[in-house]
């Protein structure tokens, strides 16, 4: 060390500690990051007991709607890519039901409906799945529901009771969406 | 809650961006005046020293654990989705962090008691700002993926560990030889916070299971909480075009939270040749009274969508299901703001270390003949080469982080002296730094880096520093 003048060492070491350099880094490519991620829940389940529909003395036919603005919030309704509604229908009563779900607009308008038949018990559970957005029906269904109509006819009698403990009509549901963050 | 949000997003990005705090290579550098700032009871070798205002200490350093820029960043022609998906998603845990500082001198100075001059008293003002994240594991799969096909998992709000902080600190100090063989030191530092934004020990859970009636449960169990202060005035300041520099300069001179702190050291030397030194820095904290805002989501609910069971429904066919379900969750789940104090503890740092001096014995870095240490007291000055080792911790809010270096450093005469590092810690095992300060007459320059094999592309590195200042000494007996 004694034959470099420390005057030069000093500066060699001053080179080394500001001296760096980095690769290329490309900060665009941000714009490229797709963040979408998948999002599931429930929407509505409806519990109808047979001794109910048995207490009307005609064919008994109940339908009801729902507030529903869950899809129509401005961040789901902005940013929804796509997704799957799936129904699932259990009848355990002695009738055969017909069951319409309907998706409504402000306006009370129908947007989309879905029809089920369901035979009486014993039957097996019946399971269906609607895609919305490129592969399926239109996302703007999904936009526009402001509520949920519900409606469900005998095509029964109304004196029969099931063998099975609890008869009863079971509508269940939930939503898979996915949502465009990035 | 658009601007809660947004600080989330701010903190969530922090862990791209930001800056740790180890000062390996200052640490027991007794030519330089500022690593009194390391340990208040290092053998001090000059009768005064006055640090040029702002320039005498500027420090940055920065470390991810983990993950680079480069990583994600990098020019490769790669997807950056899978990049982020490889890199991030599926390698990080809730224990790598982003971490970081800044400290500049405002002043800095120091100088001997002419009654006693086993005293040296140091004195003065620094800015400090902080920033540590740690990768929100879960809530960044929550994002990134949701939940969708994920029955069971629970994704943990624990996860979300942030915390920044910016103060200016007023400190004075007094170092004292007690002993030939042994030199204690204090300082007592009054804090006045800035700026602190802080969301710890957060806890609670987001699952998706099986319905027991409909198809799906989605149940949020949370007590989480964001405190603030100092970030709404700086964010009016900001809107309202007014001078947020002139709001930093108001809270940091004691118009901010007040805070009080100490530091610790003691250098003791086994022998002639054998040194060993600790400190305690910053055992403190601030009480936040000033422009709070806290933030809290705390409770639990447990959804599967609208219900209706009848015939109990037909009881009030008219009602809003779904405002009704709304409302019982913000009841049992009820999103906060409140205005309360709140103290927050200074992250407590530890340094101790031993040293060996050796090789031939030269001349004294500069002519100090201080008669308060005839013949002892730390004489590795008078030794032209040193090796040692030295640990280092750090309390950080997922428990205790250690870093161990061994060092080498080497004097030539009273010009200049370098000192090379080799540390291991979590965030690289192969970081080696460089120190030198360099003594011109009266004119003290220092600059030092560390982890300087990252610096051939620093973007992939996982820790940089850099540390300079400029000081005038004076070596005259008093």
């Amino acid at each position: 060390m004694k034959y470099i003048p420390k005057s030069i060492l000093a500066i060699l070491f001053c080179t080394g500690i500001f001296s760096s350099c980095a690769e290329k880094q490309d900060f665009d490519q941000l714009d490229d990051l797709d963040i979408t991620p998948t999002a599931e829940a429930s929407i509505l389940y409806v519990e109808t007991p047979e001794d109910l529909i048995n207490q009307d003395p005609g064919t008994y036919f109940y339908s009801q709607t729902f507030n529903f603005d869950a899809f129509n919030e401005e961040f789901v309704a902005d940013n929804i890519l796509d997704g799957v509604i799936t129904y699932e229908l259990e009848n355990t009563t002695s009738k055969p039901l017909d069951i319409t779900f309907e998706f409504l607009d402000e306006a009370g308008n129908t947007l989309d409906s879905e029809n089920f038949m369901l035979n009486a018990a014993p039957t097996a559970i019946l399971t269906r799945e609607i895609a919305y957005g490129p592969a399926g029906r239109s996302l703007d269904i999904i936009r526009n529901t402001s509520a949920i109509r519900v409606s469900t006819t005998n095509l029964g009698d109304n004196t029969s009771v099931s063998s099975l403990p609890n008869p009863t009509v079971f509508l269940r549901s939930s939503a898979k969406f996915r949502i465009l963050l990035q | 809650m658009i601007r809660t949000l947004g600080l989330l997003s701010i903190l969530l990005l922090g862990y791209m961006t930001s800056f740790a705090q180890n000062k390996e290579v200052l640490y027991d550098f007794q030519e330089i005046p500022q690593a009194i700032m390391v340990n208040p009871g290092i053998n001090t070798i000059y009768n005064w020293y006055a640090g040029i205002p702002f320039i005498s200490g500027i420090y940055a350093k920065g470390a991810t654990s983990g993950l680079t820029v480069n990583d994600i960043f990098a020019a490769d022609g790669l997807d950056i989705n899978q990049k982020v998906r490889d890199r991030a998603l599926n390698s990080l845990s809730e224990r790598d962090e982003v971490n970081g500082i800044f400290q500049v001198d405002v002043l800095n100075g120091g100088f001997r008691s002419q009654k006693n001059p086993a005293n040296f008293f140091s004195f003065g003002m620094y800015i400090e700002g902080y920033a540590l994240n740690y990768w929100p594991k879960d809530l960044a799969i929550l994002a990134y993926e949701g939940n969708a096909d994920r029955l069971g998992q629970r994704f943990d709000l624990n996860d979300l560990n942030a915390s920044g902080q910016f103060i200016n600190v007023l400190h004075f100090g007094i170092n004292r030889q007690i002993k030939n063989n042994l030199t204690l030191g204090a300082r007592i530092k009054l804090y006045s916070g800035i700026l602190d934004i802080k969301s710890t020990n957060n806890s609670g859970y987001f699952e998706t299971t099986l319905g027991e009636n409909n198809l799906l449960r989605n149940t949020l169990v949370s007590d989480m909480r964001l405190r603030t202060s100092g970030l709404d005035a700086l964010l009016d300041a900001n809107d309202n075009g007014s001078s947020v520099a002139g709001l930093f300069t108001k809270r940091g001179l004691f118009g901010g939270d007040p805070g009080l702190g100490f530091d610790l050291g003691v250098t003791y030397n086994l022998n002639d040749q054998t040194v060993i030194t600790g400190s305690l820095l910053d055992i403190g904290l601030l009480y936040h009274t000033s422009d709070v805002t806290n933030y809290t989501l705390k409770g639990s609910a447990s959804i599967e969508g609208v219900e209706i069971i009848l015939p109990d429904a037909l009881n009030d066919p008219n009602a809003d299901v779904w405002e009704d379900l709304v409302n019982e969750i913000e009841e049992l789940v009820p999103f906060e703001e409140n205005n309360n104090n709140y103290v927050s503890f200074r992250p407590i740092k530890f340094y101790s270390s031993i040293r060996y001096n050796f090789g031939k014995q030269g001349e004294p870095v500069a002519d100090c003949d201080c008669d308060y240490k005839p013949n002892s007291g730390d004489r590795s000055l008078y030794y032209l080469n040193s090796v040692g080792a030295q640990l280092y911790a750090i309390n950080r809010p997922r428990g205790p982080q250690f870093a161990l270096t061994a060092f080498y450093q080497r004097r030539f005469a009273k010009v200049l002296t370098l000192k090379a590092t080799y540390t291991v810690d979590k965030f690289t095992p192969t970081n080696v730094g460089l120190g030198m300060s360099l003594q011109a007459g009266p004119v003290n320059f220092y600059i030092m880096g560390d982890n300087l094999f990252s610096y051939g592309n620093i973007a992939d590195s996982n820790y940089a520093s850099f540390q300079l200042g400029l000081n005038i000494i004076s070596w005259e007996r008093n």
